[in-house]
């Protein structure tokens, strides 16, 4: 399974490999280790889903025809669950209409074995990467609702408010409040969402999906 | 006059004795007719005596032939009416020859001890003389052998009408008993000089002798009729084979004659005149053919006595042709084999449209394997796929292993294993399906079905992957080996697993599930075949074996037709049953190897015994 080792440094990225030949199955957790990847192999989609650390970075290689759960049905089944990872999909026969549907699913790559080392190991690579960046997109994201938690209503309110691009005097007027009153308010929203500037709380607020009120 | 008759009935007799040699009956009855005429000339020379001497030696030889006649007519009765007790027949006939014997010893016959005189009297408008004299007592004796033959004529006649017999034996034995009762009870009252008549016995033995040639005669009339009938009916059978070209032929065993009608002869190939023995036919019948049919043969001698078999004769012109024969042993009255009768017709037409038909089979079934392994490519490359996949990145990794600073040879070392191992994997999926592409010629080895049915498995293990379909095998272990062609058997699985496939298609992903069992029925191995699919329309579920009848979009129809022939060609069965929990099953048995061996040693000509009604079917259909 995945390596976790050290709490200080960043955690290795895991292949998982899932292929019902056990000879291949072999043969690319080889191939993956020989350029200092680490591979994980499931026999089975069904093993996969039971067995996968969902938290552990990395990527998925995954053939398409499998017996019980198909590659594609497997995409579909992480897709639901919400613990969605970059796949780079194997096939026997290049399958046109399977790979675009693959690929409008979010599929890195669509590969044909046999497979070339230096097209698999550069789609893991670039999956890989894409599985970091999302992860750390979601780390940012739960960093923000986190301190958009911390608010109280009212500063919620004021928050919104700010990000319309609203004066402190007319968000007192729209709240039935003094001026004086606000700006204490927004100094607390500035505070809490560790923002340095206006532009910059905007630019949180975005990412978390609040739009501004008028 | 009574003694012409009887001369000539006698003469009759004797000369259809003559004729059948073992009718003893017809020679005793011709020397009874001939006792019965000098019986009648006895008589007249005691009518006609001029002495009391004259009349007692006459009456002396009447005597004579009353003996004679007593003793033919027991032992005519003993042999033709087989009815009477031995030992009343021999009673009467020993009494009757002391009889005789005191005729000649005692007085100066067996009537009288002495004759005194002689009184002539009218009778008939001729004078005839009347003796009177003393009386011989001994003449009890000549009665009491009249009586017990009397007896014994009753027995007789008595056991053949409980034996049920109503005709002609009844008739013979009830007028001798008849007449002799009347002659001894007329003989008796003249000797006693009861009554004033001549003695007239020998009218009385003419009447037994010609009611039994009545009824001889009626049997020589109906003999006449008969052989007319059966010439008739030779005649129609010559016609009839002729027309269907039938021959016979027959076999005396005892020193190997062999007669054949014409159209026999030109069966086998010989000339009209040529002298045929059993060696012969055997030499003309063809050397592939010919152990089967000798022991046939044989076999028919010793114990089963009629069989059937199809063979190939070759003419000494080198001329092939195909003969249906059957055939009946027949005993000998002591239960030996006596003779071979037998029927032969050619049927080299039939035969030879019967192995192109086998051939068309076969290409059939060749092409039928080829067009499945066409939709089976898509599967089989994946399956040839997967080990070059294994083998490349193998490959790979093995040169980035060797890369790096300080090379792992040992996990060299075991990918070099690997890439060995797996070359041969798609080495060996290469090796079947050349197999199953290969048109040859019948291949018959032992088998293990498990086996065949892992194999098919393999091959089609990515056609099922592809349909999600899961694969269960439930196979008994130890089954009896098959006598098979390994190539059309795995052809039927494989029709059967990609039918069970295509019956799954639109089924829920849970439900795409086939399994496969095996077990022994009988002496027989079964092999079912079971899907979850939508399974057969029940109305007629043999139709999906009828060529040409499809259920699918691009589909021949040929695919199951192909396989019952392949399995009855493996004298097995294949049938279809509907699951109760839905879906279908496809089962098939194939004869464990033991019980195939038994055919063999029949390479081509196919033989076999056939029954009593058979022949006698085939003996109707020639008249």
């Amino acid at each position: 399974m995945a390596g976790n080792p050290s709490p200080h440094l960043p955690p290795v990225p895991t292949v998982f490999v899932v292929d019902d030949d056990p000879a291949v199955l072999k043969s690319l957790s080889r191939l993956l280790r020989s350029a200092h990847l680490v591979a994980a192999t499931f026999t089975s989609p069904r093993e996969f889903l039971d067995r996968h650390d969902p938290d552990a970075p990395g990527c998925l290689v995954l053939d398409v025809a499998m017996p019980g759960l198909n590659g594609l049905e497997l995409q579909q089944a992480m897709a639901t669950s919400g613990h969605e990872r970059p796949i780079v999909f194997l096939t026997g026969h290049g399958d046109i209409p399977m790979s675009v549907q693959a690929m409008k699913r979010g599929a890195v790559d669509f590969l044909t074995k046999p497979v070339n080392d230096a097209d698999l190991l550069q789609a893991v690579r670039v999956a890989v990467e894409k599985d970091r960046l999302q992860r750390q997109t979601h780390a940012e994201v739960a960093d923000i609702q986190r301190c958009l938690a911390a608010l109280t209503p009212r500063e919620r309110e004021v928050l919104e408010h700010v990000v319309a691009g609203q004066l402190n005097k007319q968000i007192a007027y729209d709240l039935g409040t003094v001026e004086k009153t606000i700006k204490v308010h927004r100094g607390q929203v500035m505070k809490k969402m560790r923002a340095q500037s206006v532009a910059e709380l905007v630019r949180l607020a975005e990412r978390v999906g609040i739009r501004g009120k008028r | 006059m009574v003694a012409a008759a009887c001369l000539t009935l006698a003469a009759i007799k004797f000369l259809t004795w003559q004729a059948r040699r073992q009718e003893w009956e017809r020679l005793l009855f011709s020397l009874a007719g001939i006792a019965t005429a000098f019986m009648a000339f006895a008589e007249l020379s005691m009518l006609r005596a001029e002495t009391p001497a004259q009349y007692a030696t006459a009456m002396r030889w009447f005597h004579v032939t009353t003996w004679w006649i007593v003793i033919l007519l027991i032992g005519f009765v003993q042999l033709r009416l087989r009815g009477g007790r031995p030992w009343l027949a021999w009673t009467a006939a020993v009494l009757r020859t002391l009889a005789l014997l005191l005729n000649f010893l005692v007085g100066q016959n067996m009537t009288y001890l002495e004759i005194t005189h002689l009184r002539h009297t009218p009778l008939l408008g001729e004078s005839v003389a009347m003796p009177s004299g003393v009386p011989n007592p001994w003449m009890l004796v000549a009665q009491l052998s009249n009586l017990i033959f009397i007896v014994f004529l009753t027995d007789a006649t008595l056991t053949m009408w409980r034996r049920g017999v109503r005709r002609e034996p009844l008739v013979e034995a009830g007028s001798i008993l008849l007449f002799a009762l009347a002659g001894t009870l007329e003989g008796a009252l003249v000797a006693w000089q009861l009554v004033d008549w001549p003695v007239m016995t020998s009218f009385f033995f003419m009447a037994i002798v010609a009611s039994m040639s009545y009824e001889m005669s009626r049997n020589v009339l109906r003999t006449a009729q008969l052989s007319d009938d059966l010439l008739d009916s030779e005649e129609r059978i010559a016609l009839a084979a002729q027309a269907v070209g039938l021959g016979f032929w027959m076999w005396r065993i005892e020193d190997d004659q062999i007669w054949g009608s014409e159209g026999w002869l030109r069966l086998y190939g010989f000339d009209a005149d040529a002298d045929i023995s059993y060696e012969a036919i055997t030499q003309r019948i063809h050397p592939d053919d010919r152990q089967a049919v000798v022991r046939d043969w044989r076999s028919a001698l010793e114990d089963r006595g009629d069989y059937a078999a199809e063979y190939r004769v070759v003419w000494p012109d080198g001329t092939q042709r195909w003969i249906a024969a059957r055939g009946r042993m027949q005993r000998d009255t002591h239960g030996k084999s006596a003779r071979v009768l037998g029927v032969a017709v050619d049927i080299t037409g039939r035969k030879e449209a019967e192995l192109e038909l086998a051939r068309q089979r076969d290409r059939l079934t060749n092409l039928s394997r080829v067009t499945m392994l066409g939709e089976l490519s898509g599967a089989l490359a994946h399956e040839l796929n997967q080990p070059l996949t294994a083998i490349l990145s193998n490959a790979q990794a093995a040169g980035r292993f060797l890369a790096h600073e300080q090379p792992d040879l040992d996990e060299v070392r075991e990918i070099i294993a690997d890439i060995v191992a797996e070359d041969k994997r798609a080495g060996e999926i290469i090796r079947r399906l050349r197999l199953l592409f290969k048109t040859g010629a019948v291949q018959r080895q032992p088998l293990d079905v498990n086996e065949v049915i892992e194999e098919v498995l393999t091959l089609a293990h990515s056609e099922l992957v592809n349909q999600g379909i899961s694969v269960q095998t439930e196979l008994t272990p130890n089954l009896p080996m098959l006598n098979g062609d390994r190539v059309p058997l795995q052809q039927v699985l494989l029709n059967l697993v990609m039918n069970a496939c295509d019956a799954m298609a639109g089924a829920e992903p849970a439900d795409r599930q086939l399994t496969i069992f095996t077990d022994l029925a009988g002496h027989d191995v079964r092999i079912s075949v079971a899907d979850r699919g939508a399974g057969i329309a029940p109305e007629n579920p043999e139709r999906i074996f009828d060529a040409f009848y499809t259920s699918k979009a691009h589909g021949l129809g040929l695919g199951l037709a192909v396989c019952r022939t392949i399995i009855t060609a493996h004298h097995g069965k294949l049938w279809a049953t509907n699951n109760p929990e839905g879906g279908a099953t496809f089962h098939f048995t194939l004869p464990g190897e033991n019980e195939v061996v038994a055919d063999e040693g029949e390479p081509r000509g196919t033989l076999r015994h056939a029954s009593l009604d058979e022949l006698a079917l085939a003996q109707r259909g020639a008249r």
